[in-house]
């Protein structure tokens, strides 16, 4: 089980091959300029659940349910980061 | 048990610095309990080109790598349609790189039990 | 357990360093044991020398009250330091040089290694 962070948007070279190695067990959380990702239809085809940073995703002027992501604050991220032993970002 | 760790550069070898933090953070680990290896994808399979010299620019080297590459035996590896699709036909073998299709790249990063972009 | 987590670009240019000392916090305060490792140009993240307008967060200054109040580690990459003429003496209280050697203990010893690409 590994982590996914995506801190860039979907144009990014090196996103893309993150989560595309992505597996069931995994989850990805999309932090900084990674939250691009949240309005983007490649999204979907993630193998892996998928999370947001609340804080980024707000600062850059969206609006909570305006895509279909679950968004978590960094408490929510420690524990994912708990229960993922193997990191990929 | 040791745990294996794959660096990855996807930015190019001349007019940045990864590939050489890359190389000199993999051999940088060898003291410890840790396997490193590297991934070059993107403009960064540019540093396997024969006559790829940052020095031509003042810049450092990525060349100087090689010997510690030999060394060490640390795994190199390239993602084969970004050498094809940066034009590099003449690949140094002094950096004994192993050909990977990008369809592979899951497998590869499954390998490791942390994948590092720099 | 012991997460760490590594930052390669610079404080203010890019908001890695911000997205560190998040997770570095909330981390901490669930009692867990939490080290930085600044490398390349994250390194200016512990000079404290920085001064940045006072509407503006101080990077440094919040690092060195999570090193006095919360136990937090952060370590230096020494050679990035010397390659940015960052000098021991400019480095905030708490803050140590070291280098990759303590890198590889950190990946080796850690529970939990993370790092934001360049």
């Amino acid at each position: 089980m590994s982590l996914i962070l995506i801190k860039y948007g979907p144009d990014h070279p090196a996103e893309g091959a993150k989560l595309s190695s992505a597996k069931e067990a995994d989850c990805a959380v999309l932090i900084q300029n990674g939250v691009y990702w949240a309005a983007c239809d490649a999204l979907k085809d993630a193998k892996c659940p998928v999370y947001a940073i609340k804080d980024d995703f707000l600062a850059r002027g969206y609006e909570e349910g305006q895509f279909d992501i679950e968004l978590i604050d960094y408490d929510a991220l420690v524990e994912l980061i708990e229960r993922n032993e193997g990191f990929v970002g | 048990m040791s745990k294996k760790v794959l660096f990855v550069v996807y930015q190019s070898p001349v007019g940045s610095v990864w590939v050489n933090e890359a190389f000199r953070t993999a051999f940088g680990m060898y003291g410890e309990d840790v396997e490193p290896a590297l991934l070059l994808m993107n403009e960064g399979v540019v540093a396997l080109a024969r006559e790829c010299k940052p020095e031509r620019l003042g810049l450092l080297s990525v060349k100087m790598v090689q010997r510690y590459v030999k060394r060490y035996g640390t795994p190199v590896y390239a993602v084969g349609e970004d050498l094809d699709a940066y034009g590099v036909r003449d690949v140094d073998e002094g950096f004994s790189a192993q050909t990977v299709g990008k369809n592979k790249l899951p497998e590869l990063f499954r390998q490791h039990d942390y994948v590092i972009f720099m | 357990m012991k997460i760490a987590i590594q930052v390669m670009t610079p404080p203010y240019s890019y908001q890695d360093m911000d997205s560190a000392i998040k997770i570095a916090e909330a981390a901490l305060n669930k009692g867990h044991e939490v080290a930085i490792f600044l490398f390349a140009d994250a390194v200016n993240a512990a000079n404290s020398r920085v001064k940045p307008i006072r509407v503006d967060r101080n990077i440094p200054k919040k690092l060195e009250e999570l090193i006095k109040e919360k136990g937090l580690r952060v370590d230096i990459c020494g050679l990035c330091m010397e390659y940015r003429g960052l000098a021991e003496e400019a480095l905030i209280e708490g803050a140590r040089p070291s280098g990759l050697p303590e890198l590889a203990k950190l990946i080796a010893e850690s529970d939990r290694f993370l790092s934001f690409s360049a």
